[in-house]
């Protein structure tokens, strides 16, 4: 939705169910995205648990899950919200004289709206989505309730299964082949999968070192590094500003991505592209691991026309640093704003290969993908 | 009058627990110090600037190994010595000039004559001689001192003029010294005001509406960008915070307050956020002689992604801050690694530091990045814009090639 556009916006408002007030200082440059005050939105929404009839309690509960960020990554968050889709599903029945394809297509319109307001969707979420809505409309009109709901339910279980699950397991498999002794290789941010094939390369017994890179605001690196110390392997952990420093003991860089668009380029945490530039600048080569579901028909060119704007405050202090309070009252002041992206785009001549269950490809064949599986494999 | 050693050593210790920010303050207070060295140093009749050269030498030598990244130490120290031989070179040529002109008027009244103390041509040579010329290849295989050799040919002269060349000699030596402090003074001058004469060019830089980018903070990024505030251009800038010091902070809250849009991003947003700025400015911790620039950490990122998007990568520099060393593998030579604490809380992960399944941890934590000079678009110093392959130039007018190593030789006993 166009948040620039004044009408859209009072229309959305008066549907929404989540009270969002707009931020104080906001950018500028991102007037087309939502800039919401966070500080008073989750107290709000936990507020009315008992009063919103119109949303299924386990999607209201992933959706308050999302706004308090408990749940980070694509994987996680489309798994969460298809489980609670299923859950509402189980739980629905087609009112009286009601078509149960159109009833059941805009009860889920209207939970992914409720879900879209406690955090944006990312975009690959949107083909899982997409895939419900379909598997609804495909639908044989003879079934009854229950029949539809089952088959709904094992549709999505089998969505989850094949397209999460068991393409984690495949993309270890080709990218762990990629990892050999003496390698020391480096990861940014907090990516299942590649934590997946780091543990498993260790599991298999090869020898090899860990740079763990980390930015702010929001530190996640540093669970991954706990867990890879817990297991065993070595790591190196800095902040993304030393990447020029480290990069030339590096010898691969594996990233994860949250979407893979169809000109190639990557979506993924901010700093990715920071992270795949320098790889580019010191010819290291840079392996993107994600799942096929990720990838998306749309194209971008930039980081700005379509990004998520985190929480502004969350730049202003810094855990564990009393002594940085320069930006304490930060909102008096009418000069200045925080932007706090959440994502940012790599171009692909960045990108050297990227490990997808359908194989090891050059991000120049991932339009090729889209076309051809993207149909098939829903038609299942 | 605090006696020099003193002074010396407070500002060793300084040094060396690194209590002193910033090459501007670093550089004025090295600058003073060898001012007191000189001002206090004794003189012997001949060779004076010899004496004043290894007594700087001496100093300059242990402020140097104090704190060998901090490189603006250094270049004040090739600075001073650059000033004396200078100094002493244009007094040789003005002593000769004026004997010269002596020699002419010989027929002239015996009342000038006095005023010239009438020299031979053997104490000509002989004050040539003591003038600093790189060592002859004789001096430097018998290592004997260039003074040894003058009392002969003085003893040659007459006693007359024996005593006259001396007094010449000692009211050259005050002269000198004088004449070095002057240029001291002119070159503390310099160092406090290389903001201002930054800051003038800064309206030749900025447009109306112009999208600026920043990495961390700098008093002469600040003043800068303040200079062309004042001049009514209105501009928005991009401050990126500069972990782990976070003095991208302090920036955009000065900015703000004197009336800037500013926006704070995170180092990481850098990529994203660079496609929308005009043009890159930041400071430089020192500018090596091939032009490549010493910077806070973070920024060969930041100019890798202008080098991408064509944004103009502008460093601002005074020029204590030029080094006449080239750099060699700077990035770990030059460089100092800070405490892990700042990156991660040492509480939590004290287990890991010696964990029992065999993993371990390595922070690192540099403060600086190495900049090479084809990612330089321009340098403005307080001379001028300058291109990364002209820097070069600028240090033969600031620093003579001898005092490149400022380690003296080991003296060979004879």
């Amino acid at each position: 939705m166009q948040f620039d556009d004044q009408n859209r916006v009072g229309k959305a408002k008066r549907r929404a169910l989540v009270n969002q007030t707009e931020a104080k200082n906001r950018v500028e440059l991102f007037r087309h995205l939502p800039q919401y005050d966070h500080g008073s939105q989750l107290p709000n929404l936990e507020s009315k648990l008992f009063q919103l009839d119109s949303v299924h309690p386990a999607v209201f509960k992933v959706g308050l899950r999302y706004m308090a960020g408990d749940i980070s990554g694509v994987n996680a968050r489309c798994t969460e919200m298809l489980r609670a889709l299923q859950e509402a599903i189980i739980d629905y029945s087609t009112p009286p004289e009601k078509v149960l394809i159109r009833e059941l297509t805009a009860k889920i319109s209207s939970y992914i709206s409720f879900i879209n307001e406690c955090r944006p969707l990312s975009i690959s979420m949107g083909n899982a989505i997409r895939f419900v809505k379909r598997r609804i409309a495909k639908l044989p009109l003879s079934h009854t309730d229950v029949e539809a709901k089952t088959a709904l339910c094992s549709d999505i279980d089998r969505f989850i299964n094949e397209k999460i699950i068991i393409a984690d397991k495949v993309i270890v498999g080709h990218a762990s082949t990629k990892v050999r002794d003496g390698d020391v290789l480096l990861t940014y941010g907090l990516s299942c999968v590649v934590e997946m094939i780091l543990l498993s390369a260790h599991d298999v017994g090869k020898k090899f070192r860990v740079v763990v890179v980390d930015s702010r605001p929001k530190l996640e690196s540093q669970a991954l590094l706990n867990r890879l110390i817990a297991k065993g392997l070595s790591c190196t952990y800095t902040h993304i500003n030393a990447v020029s420093y480290i990069m030339h003991e590096v010898t691969k860089v594996f990233l994860g991505a949250s979407a893979v668009l169809s000109n190639g380029t990557v979506l993924s945490r901010v700093g990715t592209a920071c992270i795949a530039m320098v790889a580019h600048a010191f010819s290291v080569p840079v392996l993107i691991c994600c799942e096929a579901f990720k990838f998306h028909e749309r194209v971008l060119l930039d980081s700005i026309c379509c990004n998520e704007i985190g929480d502004p405050g969350a730049l202003a202090t810094v855990p564990g640093r009393m002594d940085i309070n320069y930006l304490e009252n930060w909102t008096n002041e009418e000069n200045l704003q925080l932007l706090n992206l959440m994502y940012d785009v790599t171009p692909s001549d960045y990108v050297s290969v990227i490990v997808t269950d359908h194989g090891m490809i050059p991000p120049t064949s991932v339009p090729v993908i889209v076309r051809e599986y993207g149909q098939e494999h829903y038609l299942i | 009058m605090p006696d020099v050693h003193t002074l010396v050593n407070e500002f060793l210790n300084q040094l060396k627990k690194r209590k002193i920010e910033g090459s501007q303050a670093t550089a004025k207070q090295a600058a003073e110090l060898l001012r007191s060295v000189i001002s206090q140093q004794r003189l012997p009749q001949t060779h004076q600037a010899t004496a004043l050269i290894s007594a700087v030498r001496a100093v300059g030598e242990k402020l140097i190994a104090a704190n060998p990244v901090e490189l603006a130490v250094g270049n004040i120290v090739r600075r001073v010595l650059h000033i004396i031989r200078e100094e002493d070179l244009s007094l040789a040529t003005a002593a000769i000039d004026g004997l010269e002109l002596s020699a002419v008027s010989d027929d002239e009244d015996d009342v000038e004559r006095d005023d010239y103390p009438v020299l031979s041509a053997a104490a000509v040579a002989a004050a040539a001689r003591s003038t600093l010329r790189p060592p002859s290849l004789q001096t430097l295989l018998e290592d004997t001192p260039i003074s040894a050799a003058i009392p002969h040919t003085s003893s040659s002269g007459g006693d007359s003029e024996g005593k006259s060349r001396s007094v010449d000699k000692s009211s050259r030596g005050r002269k000198l010294k004088h004449d070095v402090i002057e240029a001291v003074n002119e070159l503390i001058q310099d160092i406090s005001t290389c903001y201002e004469q930054i800051a003038e060019q800064a309206v030749e830089h900025i447009h109306q509406n112009e999208v600026i980018l920043t990495l961390g903070s700098s008093k002469t990024v600040l003043e800068f960008l303040c200079a062309a505030k004042e001049k009514k251009r209105s501009f928005k800038v991009f401050v990126a915070e500069g972990a782990p010091r976070y003095q991208g902070h302090l920036l955009a809250k000065e900015l703000a307050a004197r009336g800037l849009q500013t926006t704070v991003i995170t180092d990481s947003a850098v990529f994203a956020m660079i496609s929308r700025v005009n043009m890159v400015i930041v400071g430089a911790h020192a500018v090596m002689a091939n032009g490549g620039v010493i910077a806070p950490v973070g920024l060969n990122m930041v100019a890798l992604a202008a080098q991408r998007h064509a944004v103009p990568f502008v460093v601002l520099a005074g020029s204590h801050k030029l080094c006449p060393l080239y750099p060699h593998n700077p990035e770990v030579l030059l460089n100092e690694l800070r405490s892990p604490s700042e990156l991660l809380d040492f509480g939590e992960f004290s287990d890991c530091m010696d964990s029992a399944s065999g993993g371990s941890l390595h922070v690192v934590n540099p403060t600086f990045d190495y900049v090479p000079p084809k990612l330089v678009s321009l340098f403005i110093t307080d001379t001028g814009g300058h291109n990364p392959s002209y820097m070069y130039r600028l240090i033969a007018d600031y620093y003579s090639a001898d005092d490149l190593v400022v380690k003296r030789r080991p003296a060979t006993t004879s």
